[in-house]
């Protein structure tokens, strides 16, 4: 059989996914999270009379924390495979692939499996946030 | 109405992102990694504090505002002390990053890997 009619063959029986579907569950999930950093923030702000600017950072940390002790338990990745990128795109994205690539190489030791692995899939996005900076700052401090 | 504005920046951004990963052959890590680079040139043009402004805690939330993060501070350091300032300034605000690693790390040592 012709690599052609394999992939015919393999779009036809495979189960085909609701592209709309996932992306208004992505939209009304994203926005959840969005609202509740939102409450949490006014919630800080107001019972210790924060400035907003730093409640933000704190309601940040809140929510970072609590992806990832659910990581930990396992119960992010049942709620990930039903909301997608409602949950990929925010922070607890970050949050979430930084613990899962710890622990899944916890058992190769301290160094060579935590340490090596942490930033496996966030070393990405510190990298490119660092360098792509580096030279916008650099390209805009020229020109000004 | 605040509420409102932080529900559908969120939701936006959340939905482009479903929608590049449905339509191509993107890995989540890839999707991550250009929404901070976008972050950084929205900072650099200086939209980002506007849906800051507009959204509030809507535009905390996604992965771009650590690209905002990381251009804002800096470029503040660039403008107080020069090239040292900025090498200083790149992780000067990003206490987000540094407690993301630290609780990432207890709950490594605690929790146990589920499979």
């Amino acid at each position: 059989m012709r690599e052609k009619d394999y992939k015919k063959l393999v779009d036809k029986h495979s189960k085909k996914e609701n592209k709309l579907k996932n992306v208004i569950i992505a939209f009304i999930s994203g926005g959840v999270i969005g609202v509740i950093a939102e409450g949490i923030t006014n919630f800080i702000s107001k019972n210790y009379s924060l400035p907003m600017d730093e409640s933000y950072i704190y309601s940040t940390l809140f929510i970072v924390c609590l992806a990832s002790i659910f990581t930990g338990i396992g119960f992010f990745d049942k709620i990930v495979s039903f909301a997608k990128a409602g949950l990929i795109v925010p922070t607890t994205g970050f949050a979430h692939s930084m613990t899962c690539s710890a622990l899944d190489y916890k058992k190769e030791g301290f160094t060579k499996g935590i340490g090596g692995n942490i930033f496996k899939l966030t070393g990405s996005i510190i990298l490119y946030a660092i360098v792509v900076s580096f030279f916008l700052v650099l390209i805009k401090g020229c020109i000004e | 109405m605040i509420y409102i504005n932080a529900f559908i920046f969120c939701g936006v951004v959340c939905a482009i992102g479903q929608m590049i990963l449905e339509n191509t052959k993107m890995t989540p890590g890839d999707l991550n990694t250009i929404l901070v680079i976008t972050g950084a040139f929205l900072s650099c043009v200086g939209l980002y504090e506007l849906f800051l402004e507009w959204a509030g805690g809507g535009a905390t939330m996604p992965i771009m505002n650590f690209g905002h993060v990381v251009f804002q501070g800096a470029y503040n350091g660039f403008k107080e002390t020069g090239i040292l300032g900025l090498l200083n300034g790149l992780l000067s605000s990003s206490a987000v990053l540094t407690f993301t690693i630290i609780i990432s790390f207890l709950v490594t040592i605690l929790f146990k890997p589920k499979h």
